[in-house]
């Protein structure tokens, strides 16, 4: 079989087991929920709301039908793409994703970038000249910013630019005076495409802050993984003998070490983007960031199921889609790859 | 040594690329207006005043609607869109209200009696707290236009702490003539001071009401945003990113370090009347807490101002009472002082101490850091005094699952807060101590088994039905007396009372409340305007 035909049936195996898993873990999700103490009535009315009023509410919620007529209810809902109301103000969930999700791939993507940046950086110059200092520095770069508390290191940063400094915004996503533009969602995108460079100004100043710690945080991981991976690679044969047709060292390292290098980082990297999506909640939190990790806090200690449900849903979704797109990137890379 | 005078270059031109950025991205946008930013802590998901229930939702909604009265700081009701104070029936079963004319909704049409019969009807249909009227209204009359009578089932002297609740905050039928029935969550279309001009989770603009029947806004509107955390609030009003800080969800060292560039003359701090109550509830139907005596030792046990001092740097009150002083003219402390010699008496007598430890498990809401030092403190502080008495074991549970649990008896010793629904010693009374079914001193069913105390007195249940028929001085006295019965109880021991505060920047005029703790956004005033 052909690689492409065989990259094909991979491909299509997987989105066929996409389905699969996404009942798997929203029904765990489901479960898990139930399991929990907690009431979303005693969530939204308190606990001294009197009998009655939490009977009326449970009918209402449709909390008072048996689990498992709720579970049907809420697959048949989820096979139609229907992901339910909040419980507490009855918005449709998919309109809560449809206003958290940009903030977060917003923020993950230049993240991201940043960390690739820095990361590559600092891996790409501690291998020029191993154990030397800067290597030595770099290595600690890595283990520090991988060891740091993302709490602790956001709320230095906060302290430093924010309050000493007063260079950048404390927190939030858009300047407080002003409306966000209107459009799909990622600010910077709606801003350039409104041509509204206020906005676009405001939304760079309150970027910059949250996606340079996670930047930062993540940049340890890339650096050391590229670093490890590029010393593997400087020690095979193949660099030997490009070395030996008088190659410069640093057509050696880019043209030849590098590419293959990197096949594990962008694992990682397809790792990370997967993680960062719903792991960036820390973050979220210290820099009051609107994003899709904070509404799942939030509705979380509100018991507010479907919201709950609903945002695992989409983020097993973008997981499996990632993790599946960089399968068939390291796939069209490296022609060793087989499936 | 080229290569490296190289690297180092680099480094440098990526350290400078960097602060070029960042210094760039320092260039602060002009404000485009005037507006105030107010910030406080959390979202506001829903503007229907028919599901408000956090206190950042009620501020927002007292300035974008007016409801019939407003309490004053000094406790007086204060007539709103009434015309004057509300005339009760001598049989106290019929109440009317004069109603303001020529007052207008935000969308143009006129406020009148069928509008406010409208709104109280709605509340009572949907409204997520619509409990707390409690089947007191029978029926709602509009004998005219501007007069509004309310039936009652029974006589109820605090239906009028009732009409000062922001939950009954009048709308205009037309808007809502589609969510009669269901919530309008993105919309507000009252009658306040405010119009609201754009509505996010995490910021909402308001803008002055051109048509409004009352003394007009002292600025031009106020962009109201919200942060997630405590740190973020502070640094906020350091970076004077935000005008005015309201203290809802703060933590006390912040708070404290407010407290404290406000005496420096750095902001203006404005205070209001202490509405919240914190509170430790003793399980007392199952041993060994259903022996009033053991209560009543562990209430002396208790330093509430050394607890003051060590959670809150003294700014959460010590509270004898569970009414706040605000609402009520006599402000005898209730409960007992803190006497660890009394306490060690008391126990002696029950056979506790002598190798015979009282040992008390006492829960604290893990999300909350106040409780969580609370609790510890509490814990050394007995260790200190009288440790070969009673021993606390603290354990910590996340608060939604403490609610769950708490009617079902799970707590033995559990830290709560409370904040009435209406600013009415009745909504704090009620809540904590009324019972429908009484057998030997045990509540079976009502609120006192809702608030995990299980505790109830039938001298202080008729006390509480009496008062319903009492009216002013009368019904203070008789709530006083309840409050006595609750103390002598002690099936709830009162800690300390949480004030709300707001703080401004210099070029700010203080920050003012109202007597039910919210801040009045409408008087916030640049003074260089």
């Amino acid at each position: 079989m052909s690689r492409w035909k065989e990259l094909i049936r991979y491909s299509g195996t997987r989105l066929a087991l996409a389905p699969l898993m996404l009942w798997i873990i929203s029904s765990l999700v489901f479960l898990l929920l139930r399991v929990a103490p907690g009431d979303p009535v005693d969530a939204i009315l308190g606990n001294r709301a009197d009998l009655e009023a939490r009977e009326l509410l449970r009918i209402k919620l449709g909390l008072n039908l048996p689990i498992w007529n709720q579970y049907l209810k809420f697959l048949n809902d989820l096979i139609h793409g229907n992901l339910g109301y909040s419980l507490n103000n009855e918005e449709p969930v998919k309109d809560i994703i449809l206003q958290a999700l940009p903030a977060s791939l917003e923020l993950g993507c230049c993240a991201l970038l940043i960390a690739i940046f820095i990361g590559f950086l600092i891996g790409f110059s501690s291998i020029l000249k191993p154990e030397g200092k800067s290597d030595l520095a770099a290595r600690l770069y890595g283990i520090t910013t991988y060891a740091l508390p993302p709490f602790w290191a956001a709320m230095l940063l906060q302290i430093f630019f924010a309050v000493i400094l007063g260079w950048l915004p404390i927190g939030g996503r858009f300047p407080p005076s002003m409306i966000s533009p209107e459009g799909s969602g990622f600010f910077l995108l709606d801003s350039i495409m409104n041509k509204d460079w206020a906005a676009f100004q405001g939304s760079i100043r309150h970027l910059l802050l949250p996606s340079c710690t996670l930047g930062l945080l993540l940049s340890g991981v890339f650096s050391r993984a590229l670093r490890v991976n590029l010393e593997r690679t400087l020690d095979t044969d193949f660099i030997e003998a490009a070395r030996s047709r008088g190659l410069k060292e640093s057509q050696v390292l880019i043209r030849h070490a590098l590419p293959n290098a990197l096949l594990p980082v962008l694992t990682i990297t397809g790792l990370t983007i997967a993680s960062l999506i719903g792991g960036a909640l820390l973050i979220e939190v210290t820099f009051s960031w609107p994003g899709i990790a904070l509404r799942l806090q939030e509705a979380i200690n509100q018991r507010d199921y479907p919201i709950v449900q609903g945002i695992i849903v989409i983020i097993a979704s973008l997981v499996v889609i990632i993790s599946l797109i960089i399968d068939i990137i390291i796939s069209t890379i490296d022609p060793r790859v087989r499936y | 040594m080229k290569s490296k005078t190289k690297r180092k270059k680099r480094i440098i031109a990526v350290v400078i690329g960097f602060l070029t950025i960042f210094s760039q991205a320092s260039c602060k946008p002009s404000r485009s207006s005037n507006r105030i930013i107010v910030a406080s802590a959390g979202k506001v998901k829903s503007l229907d005043p028919a599901q408000a229930n956090t206190l950042k939702t009620l501020q927002l909604i007292s300035a974008l609607g007016d409801t019939l009265y407003r309490l004053k700081p000094n406790g007086d009701l204060e007539p709103r869109l009434a015309k004057s104070l509300p005339e009760i029936s001598n049989n106290g079963l019929t109440i009317t209200i004069p109603l303001r004319e020529n007052v207008l909704f935000h969308d143009g049409t006129k406020f009148d009696s069928k509008a406010m019969e409208f709104s109280i009807k709605r509340f009572m249909k949907i409204g997520t707290l619509n409990y707390v009227i409690n089947g007191r209204i029978s029926k709602i009359e509009t004998p005219s236009p501007f007069v509004l009578r309310l039936i009652l089932n029974r006589p109820s002297s605090s239906i009028k702490g009732l009409l000062t609740s922001i939950n009954l905050t009048p709308l205009s039928p037309s808007a809502y003539k589609n969510y009669q029935d269901k919530f309008l969550n993105k919309r507000f279309i009252g009658t306040g001071p405010y119009q609201l001009n754009n509505f996010q989770t995490d910021k909402q603009r308001l803008i002055p009401f051109k048509y409004y029947w009352g003394k007009k806004t002292e600025n031009p509107g106020i962009d109201y945003i919200h942060f997630t955390n405590s740190t973020t609030l502070f640094g906020s009003i350091r970076t004077k990113e935000v005008d005015v800080l309201l203290s809802t969800s703060m933590e006390d060292i912040q708070i404290l370090a407010l407290n404290k560039l406000a005496k420096k003359g750095k902001l203006v701090e404005g205070e209001g009347p202490a509405m919240e109550i914190g509170y430790i509830t003793f399980r007392s139907n199952t041993s060994p807490l259903n022996n009033k005596k053991v209560r009543e030792s562990l209430s002396y046990s208790l330093n509430r101002s050394l607890i003051s001092k060590n959670v809150s740097f003294g700014l959460r009150e010590p509270l004898l009472a569970i009414i706040p002083p605000s609402l009520k003219k006599n402000d005898n402390p209730r409960w007992p002082k803190y006497n660890p010699q009394k306490a060690k008496k008391l126990l002696l007598k029950e056979g506790y101490c002598n190798n015979k430890k009282l040992t008390i498990d006492l829960t604290f809401r893990s999300n909350v850091p106040a409780d969580k030092l609370l609790a510890i403190t509490w814990q050394q502080q007995i260790n200190r005094d009288i440790s070969d008495c009673i021993s606390l074991n603290l354990k910590g549970v996340e608060s939604t699952t403490v609610y769950k649990q708490l009617g079902e008896g799970a707590y033995e010793a559990v830290m709560l807060d409370w904040t009435g629904a209406y600013p009415d010693p009745e909504a704090y009374l009620a809540p904590l101590l009324s019972c429908k079914k009484i057998i030997n001193d045990i509540c079976e069913e009502g609120e006192a088994v809702l608030s995990g105390s299980f505790w109830a007195s039938s001298k202080l249940q008729n006390a509480l039905i009496q008062s319903e028929k009492l009216f002013d001085d009368n019904r203070l006295e008789k709530l006083n007396e309840v409050e006595l019965y609750a103390a002598n109880g002690g099936a709830y021991l009162p800690v300390w009372l949480v004030k709300p505060r707001a703080w401004a920047q210099t070029n700010f005029a203080k920050p003012e409340f109202d007597g039910s703790g919210l801040m009045l956004l409408d008087r916030l005033k640049r003074l260089n305007q």
